[in-house]
């Protein structure tokens, strides 16, 4: 059964249309990411649920119960905000066990529970100091712990990594999904940020412009996005796009990328999908790793490979990004450290047409 | 779009207005009746002789129009409000130059000179006439060691000399509260800017004109701003020191309302200049809030 | 070593000038504190007495003896009671109007305007008032009057006090399961306590200081501070010393104040508009 559902909603601020119509349903003990671009209208959405904005039309339910007209603290919620919201008047012991407080709960029992969501979270040492005398790492634990010693049935995070600096992120990512593990419970994450999408979610939910743009499991929509937008919006560096005339080329279709005299042969599979555009232009959208370096020719390769002349080579460890002209268009492929020797000005490089994205240039949705 | 009215909407709304509805009534009773009452009163004929509250038109603020006093009394509280203002501005802004950069005891010295400040009017108006004493104080005394004969300067009496009296008591009291906040936003200036421009080659006069006088100038606004307010009402340092004398020479708007209200008791005159009063301060307040942007 | 020396001379210059101003700005409250302990002979001396044979009491005594010092008393029963309710109310607008928009932007400014209008204007028809409803010279009349002439200053500066408190913090109150007036208890209030704080200061000294409420509404019975030390100019001959010994007991509490104050000084009275 569903935990949450959302049906038609809408939210307005005056005349700002912020939430325009979002359908969504929650699974229970899933971890979805609600993600997109700030003002987007993600944030607003996760505060729906919580009760801290109204809905104007549409309605929220939880464990089937309508709950547009509960209080927040009704609605059996617990939520982690993006800046912590601690109270700087109130030692870490308390913080945590503000709510509980709130719903009355017995003084033994707080401290058994504040003392076993401590330990859990490694903060137990800090109980008895202020917020100020904490670190960023530890005020985020912190307000996570305050948030699960609830044992609400739905918790909700408001972007919460994203005041701490990237090496504490990767470890805060790591240790929330391991709360979700452990305690099994419905998350709901709101991020801009792509690489936590991709990497915490068990479902991602891309929001666009008060709208969802697509949504499914991290590979559906890095594999198979529906638009344009998801498309760029997942994957960094993002993905190139290149506009390509649909031309004939033996038995099946092929494209000729914009400006060069580059063409690459589809094959069969994508073939059927493209012959109505047939002379006309469409986008091929080929992410950097789709590039790799095509060493010795081999007749396998043939049609789909490209000649790129050398613009910028960005060395990262690990992977080399090379930046270059596709006619106009400046791309970047991802290539292994080694496929490049110093002073080389050019490259030929092979495109896995598999698993291209090939994009209708009006609509914007994918082929 | 249907907006129906939902439960804790209900409730918000309710709660919402139980907050501020206390402050408002009082506000209502003590802001807005006075407002009410001042203009039906203006138009009628209360005097301390007769209380006739039959409907007179405009006839007291024809009267107004007439009575040399009243605009006697408001050109002074221009006077005062244009002589002062500028002098406390000036000086307070030389001081807080004086205290921008590090001082041994910068700070027991900015405490002090703030004292100032906060003592009441009145007790600074008492202050200045023990000063001002043309026997007993110290200020008489001060002069004729310098000018090396026995001068008994009237103060408060001679008509060329109560106007220094007057700015000297005010401007010893309020240069303080200007200098307190031109140093706090002399304080905020961007130092990389003043380092940039230094590093560029501007003169002096050039970085203060040019970078510093536009970022302390908002603050230097509303500081204007609520001095200029407080100048024009005015009241207990002229109280203490001449209560408006010698003759009218040193009355101001307050202190003619004062006199007129409750020692001649001429309501429904007093309460057309208390509306003049009004209605002039509100075009002036809301110009120059426009202006100022208190709120930000 | 010349740049050096430059330097250090003129931070001399720059002391020397803060020395001279200080004792210029002083030496009016170093006159006034000193005559309240001289004696009748010395205030009435010429040339006047700069710095008294020995620090008498005698004109404060007075004060005692003849039940003046109870003005005092006055100003702190009126200034302490007006404060406390102008604090309470104001705060719990200030809330509403920050949290919920209420009133919008018109109402608030119509707040801050109230506090422009000049005194005079207002008490004149606020004493014809007190007239028919009996309220002139008693506590519960100037209390009502302080109250209300405060509450903007008060509703303006915990509005400033209110904004600076992150949002969130109420949002996770209300998410942990407590109710809006519970937020404002155990949130909003102990957040701004500093605020609170410096503000109820500052509304304090503005009662504790009027003058011209006080001399309109009081007669005996009431009457603050400030206005018995107007009583005492004759027509003649002022009572130096009981002017300046009944001055220092209204203004020695208030420098007290002021000095654990400094922090919040700026802030203050600029009406909320430098941040300090």
């Amino acid at each position: 059964m569903a935990d949450l559902r959302i049906s038609g909603l809408h939210k307005y601020y005056g005349s700002m249309h912020a939430v325009k119509g979002i359908d969504l349903e929650i699974p229970s003990g899933e971890f979805t990411v609600l993600v997109g671009q700030s003002g987007c209208g993600k944030s607003t959405l996760l505060r729906t649920i919580a009760g801290l904005e109204e809905i104007d039309q549409g309605t929220v339910q939880i464990s089937g119960q309508t709950v547009n007209d509960l209080a927040p603290k009704d609605r059996d919620i617990a939520m982690v905000f993006q800046n912590y919201a601690l109270y700087p008047y109130m030692k870490i012991f308390d913080n945590i066990a503000f709510g509980l407080r709130a719903r009355k709960v017995e003084k033994t029992e707080i401290n058994k529970k504040v003392d076993h969501v401590s330990k859990m979270l490694s903060i137990d040492h800090l109980l008895d100091r202020y917020p100020r005398q904490l670190s960023g790492g530890q005020l985020q634990r912190v307000a996570i712990g305050r948030a699960i010693v609830r044992e609400a049935r739905i918790y909700l995070f408001d972007e919460p990594l994203s005041n701490l600096d990237a090496q504490l992120r990767d470890e805060m990512r790591g240790e929330i999904k391991r709360l979700h593990k452990e305690l099994g419970k419905t998350m709901i994450y709101v991020t801009h940020d792509q690489i936590e999408a991709m990497t915490m979610a068990d479902r991602i939910v891309l929001i666009r412009d008060g709208k969802i743009e697509q949504q499914g499991t991290p590979s559906d929509l890095y594999d198979r996005p529906k638009t344009k937008y998801v498309a760029g919006f997942l994957g960094s560096p993002s993905m190139n796009f290149i506009t390509a005339r649909v031309v004939t080329q033996g038995l099946g279709y092929g494209l000729i990328l914009e400006n060069t005299a580059a063409q690459l042969k589809m094959p069969e599979n994508v073939s059927q999908r493209i012959g109505e555009y047939l002379g006309s232009n469409i986008l091929i959208g080929i992410r950097p790793e789709h590039f790799s370096l095509n060493n010795e020719s081999k007749p396998e390769d043939s049609g789909t490979t490209i000649e790129v002349s050398i613009d910028l080579v960005q060395p990262t460890g690990a992977r080399t990004y090379v930046s270059f002209k596709i006619g106009q268009v400046t791309a970047v492929a991802e290539l292994n450290p080694r496929d490049i020797r110093q002073n080389e000005s050019n490259l030929t490089l092979n495109v896995d047409v598999n698993r291209c994205v090939l994009i209708n240039k009006d609509t914007e949705f994918s082929i | 779009m249907l907006k129906k009215l939902s439960l804790p909407k209900i409730r918000k709304l309710g709660f919402k207005y139980q907050l501020i509805a206390p402050s408002i009534i009082i506000l209502l009773i003590i802001g807005l009746f006075p407002l009410v009452y001042t203009l039906v009163v203006s138009f009628q004929g209360i005097t301390m002789m007769d209380n006739d509250t039959s409907f007179h038109g405009i006839k007291n603020y024809v009267a107004i129009a007439d009575d040399t006093r009243f605009w006697g009394a408001l050109f002074h509280t221009v006077m005062f409000t244009v002589i002062a203002l500028p002098i406390e501005l000036f000086l307070g802004l030389f001081m807080a130059q004086l205290f921008i950069e590090k001082l041994p005891g910068r700070q027991i010295f900015i405490a002090l000179l703030v004292l100032p400040v906060v003592v009441a009017p009145i007790v600074s108006g008492a202050t200045w006439s023990l000063l001002l004493d043309n026997r007993f104080g110290p200020i008489n005394q001060i002069i004729n060691w310098f000018m090396g004969e026995e001068l008994t300067l009237l103060w408060t009496i001679n008509p060329t000399l109560v106007y220094p009296a007057i700015f000297l008591a005010e401007v010893w009291q309020w240069t303080p509260f200007m200098f307190l906040l031109l140093l706090a936003a002399l304080s905020a200036v961007d130092k990389a800017q003043l380092e940039a421009a230094a590093i560029d080659g501007a003169s002096y006069w050039m970085i203060f004109t040019k970078i510093t006088l536009p970022s302390i100038w908002p603050v230097m606004a509303v500081a204007i701003l609520i001095r200029g307010l407080d100048l024009f009402r005015l009241f207990d340092i002229v109280w203490a020191l001449t209560k408006g004398g010698p003759g009218t020479m040193t009355e101001t708007i307050s202190t003619f309302t004062y006199v007129k209200g409750f020692q001649q008791f001429e309501t429904s005159y007093t309460g057309a200049v208390a509306l003049l009063i009004i209605i002039i301060l509100s075009f002036v307040v809301i110009g120059a809030l426009r202006k100022v942007e208190l709120s930000r | 070593m010349n740049a050096k020396l430059k330097k250090n001379f003129k931070t001399g210059l720059r002391l020397a000038g803060a020395v001279v101003l200080t004792i210029l700005f002083l030496f009016p409250i170093y006159w006034l504190f000193m005559i309240s302990f001289k004696t009748a002979d010395e205030i009435y001396a010429y040339p006047p007495v700069w710095w008294p044979e020995s620090l008498q009491f005698s004109n404060y005594a007075v004060l005692f003896k003849d039940g003046d010092a109870a003005t005092v008393g006055n100003s702190l029963i009126v200034a302490g009671t007006s404060t406390v309710f102008a604090m309470i109310l104001g705060t719990t607008c200030a809330y509403s109007i920050v949290r919920f928009k209420t009133g919008g932007d018109h109402l608030a400014n119509w707040i801050i305007s109230q506090r422009m209008i000049p005194p005079i204007a207002i008490v004149f028809p606020v004493f014809i008032l007190y007239v028919w409803f009996g309220l002139v010279d008693t506590y519960f009349g100037l209390i009502l009057l302080y109250t209300a002439f405060n509450l903007p200053y008060v509703i303006w500066m915990m509005r400033g006090y209110i904004l600076d408190i992150p949002i969130s913090l109420e949002h996770a109150a209300l998410v942990d399961g407590y109710t809006r007036w519970q937020v404002l208890w155990k949130v909003i209030f102990p957040m701004c306590r500093a605020g609170l704080f410096a503000t109820a200061i500052f509304t304090f000294v503005f009662a504790w200081n009027d003058f011209i409420f006080a001399l309109v509404l009081t007669r005996t019975e009431v009457a603050t501070y400030t206005v018995q030390v107007t009583h005492y100019f004759g027509g003649q001959s002022n009572f130096w010393g009981k002017i300046s010994a009944m001055s220092v007991l209204g203004t020695l509490p208030i420098f007290f104040i002021v000095a654990f104050m400094q922090k919040y000084l700026v802030r203050g009275i600029s009406l909320g508009a430098v941040k300090g």
